[in-house]
């Protein structure tokens, strides 16, 4: 099996291959010695519980581990493990990375597609398969269910968090929460991808390239968050983002203009621990006990 | 070991670097210069202009004599004139993160601060485009933020994953460049950059002439062999006939023009003097006992530390990147095909300098060649593409016999940089290890 470090990544060639691990799982709350030896400090937190459980043999059972190139952790990670590899500091499965391109332009667009069909000989998936797995995709996405909540809802946006430790305080504070888990992010399908076009490859690999959540997405910050609070009905938002957030941070001043253009009630936490114990969750639970439900 | 840097405001004056060779005054007076000439060109005649990140293909805008401000050149500009805590500071205020990478964004907070009265050359007009390359996640945030507040165009380059991966790469790039940088990368490469000159073309009404350019890239082999040449030579010179204070501006100047006929002679003239230092026995230091390695983007604000423990100690440092990477980063056989050689030059620049196994593969090289006792390693807090490889190359030149120290510390924020505790920071360290009375 093939285990997912990263976001972007072509979950339906995974599917056609019978390969797909999931999102690897990750141990956060175990001290990570090793890691700390080989990993700066300016790697997202997941980063070192995921080497340490390396290290330890967790994922010794993978054949191998799916980095991606849309997320800077990842993608270095893949190059460091490889090298730990390379050097016998560290066995485990083969860490392996997907090239996948987010500039908006032919030729990204292009790399993207080269890669997924450079995976896709590697694993053995023909266009056949492919396309059948494309199928069985979009129609997974057609049976999620939707439907909006009865309650007032708040959009948690910004860092996608560990676990849904804040949704859970989000929630007990009387609002439906909104907003993407790393393991969600990690997992999600992202829009339909085309069917019946002859390329399957040349299709799967459009779509990864035009999605648009991701620290390497060329979207629109303001139209984004503008999009997800649309999207989500929500009636209040918690801007949350980490200390290691060092990319989309940089959208806070389009973001916060966003959402003061629409006159919402809004959190703003920054440089907080990914894990929450910084105080955050108090912080939102007052914040949303003076909002109007 | 990691050792932090005192963030309280520094309690010593950081110090000039004391210069030995004549070609290091011509290099300054050229590049002084060539900003006088650059801003003539860029502010009052307004011509169509560029701002790019430094591993970003500028030898297309010299084949077409478009005029290019580098990103790390400006962020050393305005460090170098003590602007920038205050511009962080104005980043700070219009609510950009206190966290943010320092060496990528001081342009950006110069411009977000908006302070002609401030400013070097009063602000930077807007430029036709800005390019950089992808090699974080944060470039394209500051440079798509930078285009939009400055009126301008950004122009992204990806850096595709490299998969090929040979910790060697140092000994065949001269001519198996093809295979060591992977034709893919290549050919993608290639194709971007033929996107950018057409967007060049179109946008200036100045053409891509190819015989230019590929004189260009041959002047620019020439060039670099001159550098690596002076390099191999230093590295077997007992004692260093130069210090990295003058190593840093005899091979960065000239790698500005790169191809230029100046370039080209000065990097002649630089290396005649380091051989001539050399066969008359001349050293930066006359008490040369420790060779030491500095691992790091250069300290802009204080270029003295570099020399501070020559005479005291006898440490003197020998090796920083930016000479010897001349050769292995530039030199390249061009088989007939300029542009492919060019795009594997952009396509590693920023990863053998970054990413293992190229850069512990290369370091460990180095010091070997070198004769390294100690190395002293640069972690600026708050750069994850300058911290990224570091701790691997520190675990590898410590497996090769080489003690490192980590310093926590930011190479344009002298906010947290302090000369004296710096320089008492190495000073122990080599006690510590026994190198070191």
């Amino acid at each position: 099996m093939i285990a997912l470090a990263g976001p972007n990544l072509p979950h339906e060639l995974l599917a056609a291959a019978g390969k797909h691990g999931g999102a690897i799982a990750l141990g956060l709350d175990q001290p990570t010695p090793r890691a700390q030896q080989w990993l700066e400090s300016k790697f997202a937190p997941h980063a070192f519980a995921l080497v340490e459980s390396w290290a330890a043999g967790a994922y010794d059972h993978l054949d191998a581990v799916l980095f991606s190139r849309a997320d800077d952790t990842s993608q270095r990670l893949y190059y460091y493990l490889c090298e730990l590899q390379r050097r016998g500091l560290l066995a485990g499965p083969r860490p392996l990375i997907f090239d996948v391109g987010k500039i908006p332009r032919t030729s990204s667009r292009d790399l993207t597609v080269a890669a997924v069909r450079r995976l896709a000989g590697e694993l053995g998936v023909g266009d056949a398969a492919l396309e059948a797995a494309i199928v069985a995709g979009n129609r997974a996405r057609a049976g999620q269910p939707g439907g909006s909540p009865s309650g007032p809802v708040c959009l948690l946006h910004g860092t996608p968090p560990p676990d849904r430790r804040l949704h859970q305080v989000i929630e007990a504070a009387g609002f439906a929460a909104s907003g993407l888990t790393m393991e969600e992010l990690w997992l999600s399908p992202g829009p339909a991808v085309a069917e019946g076009t002859g390329d399957p490859a040349a299709a799967l690999g459009t779509q990864l390239h035009a999605r648009q959540q991701g620290a390497r997405s060329f979207a629109d910050p303001a139209a984004f968050i503008r999009q997800s609070v649309e999207t989500a009905g929500a009636s209040a938002v918690v801007l949350w983002r980490i200390e290691e957030d060092e990319a989309q941070t940089w959208q806070f001043p389009a973001e916060q203009r966003a959402l003061a253009e629409l006159g919402l009630p809004t959190l703003v936490l920054t440089r907080t621990d990914w894990q929450a114990r910084d105080g955050a969750p108090a912080a939102i639970a007052e914040f949303l006990a003076g909002v109007a439900r | 070991m990691t050792t932090a840097a005192n963030t309280a405001p520094p309690a010593s004056v950081n110090q000039r670097s004391r210069k030995m060779l004549a070609c290091t005054a011509e290099a300054t007076a050229y590049q002084k210069a060539f900003g006088q000439e650059l801003r003539r060109r860029v502010v009052e005649d307004r011509e169509p202009y560029a701002i790019v990140q430094a591993d970003t293909p500028h030898e297309l805008f010299h084949a077409m004599d478009i005029p290019i401000v580098t990103n790390q050149w400006w962020s050393a500009y305005i460090s170098a004139k003590q602007l920038s805590t205050r511009y962080f500071d104005k980043l700070v205020e219009a609510g950009y993160p206190a966290n943010s990478c320092k060496y990528c964004s001081l342009g950006l907070a110069c411009s977000v601060a908006n302070e002609s009265e401030t400013a070097p050359w009063g602000g930077l007009p807007t430029p036709t485009v800005m390019v950089a390359r992808l090699t974080c996640d944060c470039i394209q945030q500051v440079f798509g933020q930078w285009a939009n507040l400055l009126g301008s165009e950004f122009f992204p380059m990806e850096a595709p994953a490299w998969t090929d991966k040979d910790p060697q790469w140092f000994a065949h790039s001269r001519d198996e460049w093809r295979r060591v940088y992977q034709p893919d990368r290549i050919a993608h490469m290639v194709a971007e950059m033929q996107d950018l000159i057409a967007l060049l073309e179109n946008r200036t009404g100045r053409k891509f002439d190819e015989g230019k350019f590929h004189h260009l890239m041959e002047q620019i082999n020439v060039q670099e062999g001159y550098i690596w040449e002076a390099a191999q030579a230093i590295g077997k010179a007992r004692p260093c006939p130069v210090s990295i204070a003058e190593q840093m501006p005899n091979t960065m100047i000239p790698q500005w023009h790169r191809g230029s006929d100046w370039a080209v002679a000065h990097a002649k003239k630089f290396r005649d003097e380091v051989l001539e230092r050399i066969a008359t026995g001349q050293g930066t230091s006359g008490n040369e006992k420790l060779r030491l390695m500095w691992i790091g983007a250069g300290v802009w604000h204080d270029p003295g530390f570099y020399q501070a423990l020559e005479e005291s100690l006898g440490a003197v440092f020998v090796w920083s990147m930016y000479m010897p990477f001349a050769g292995p980063a530039y030199i390249r056989e061009l088989q007939g095909s300029p542009m492919e050689a060019l795009a594997s030059r952009v396509a590693s620049m920023n990863e053998t300098l970054h990413l293992p196994p190229w850069m512990n593969g290369w370091m460990v090289a180095e010091a070997q060649r070198c004769g390294i006792d100690a190395c002293v390693l640069l972690l600026p807090p708050d750069n994850r593409l300058s911290q990224s490889g570091t701790k691997l190359t520190a675990l590898a030149l410590e497996d090769a016999g080489v003690p490192v120290l980590m310093i926590d510390a930011d190479m344009v924020d002298a906010k947290i940089w302090d000369h004296d505790r710096m320089v008492g920071m190495v000073a122990d360290f080599l006690r510590e290890k026994g190198l070191a009375q």
